[in-house]
């Protein structure tokens, strides 16, 4: 049940990002809606998975799905670089950004 | 250093304020401090891109915010500072500079191409 919250969570993350586009993209409330609905409703799962597993851990999964679902998210759906440099470069910031969760 | 770039960096560094915010806040005003800079660096994001991929910007943010926070804790809050800890910053940092070197930005036109 953790593990689901957290899946989640990084996922609502994903929904948060989305709406960042969607305030750039169209004028009017929507953007900012989704923007917030996803980034409570992804802090709030990720507090609820952390009472069974590991600050460190939960933080780790729940940055890795944030980061790679954005980079993924702008790829599909708004024609965002594919470049291999770029995914390489995301890619070390990834690791690094998993790695310092995961050791602090 | 252009303007979309410093945004995302100023976004970054309020996103490690809002972070140390959460975990330490204790009254009032610590907290309304804390949800100040959860605006702010949101509405920097949000700005940063519009001209810059959003896969992109994220990433950094979310980066800064990691690394930013891991060494303040070092150096305010007697957290263990170790090799391992300095090099996945450095690591990092050359993920950030990589990408801000390659990343071409959008024209006023909110429809971007592909780099």
């Amino acid at each position: 049940m953790a593990w689901f919250c957290l899946v989640l969570s990084g996922l609502s993350e994903v929904i948060g990002v989305y709406g960042i586009n969607r305030v750039n993209e169209k004028k009017g409330i929507q953007g900012y809606l989704i923007l917030a609905a996803g980034f409570v409703l992804s802090l709030g799962l990720l507090s609820v998975a952390m009472r069974s597993i590991s600050m460190g851990t939960a933080y780790a999964i729940w940055t890795g799905i944030g980061t790679v679902g954005s980079a993924v998210l702008g790829m599909l759906a708004f024609g965002e670089s594919r470049d291999v440099r770029r995914l390489l470069f995301i890619g070390m910031v990834l690791a690094a950004a998993v790695g310092l969760k995961l050791i602090s | 250093m252009n303007r979309n770039w410093t945004m995302v960096f100023v976004a970054g560094l309020f996103e490690i304020s809002w972070v140390i915010g959460l975990k330490h806040a204790y009254n009032w005003w610590t907290w309304t401090l804390t949800a100040i800079a959860i605006g702010a660096s949101m509405d920097l994001l949000i700005r940063a891109s519009k001209r810059l991929p959003v896969g992109t910007t994220y990433a950094v943010f979310t980066g800064i915010g990691t690394a930013g926070t891991v060494v303040l804790e070092m150096a305010l809050f007697d957290e263990p500072v170790s090799a391992a800890k300095l090099l996945l910053i450095a690591l990092l940092l050359g993920g950030v500079i990589g990408l801000k070197t390659i990343t071409q930005e959008k024209e006023a036109e909110p429809k971007g191409g592909r780099s």
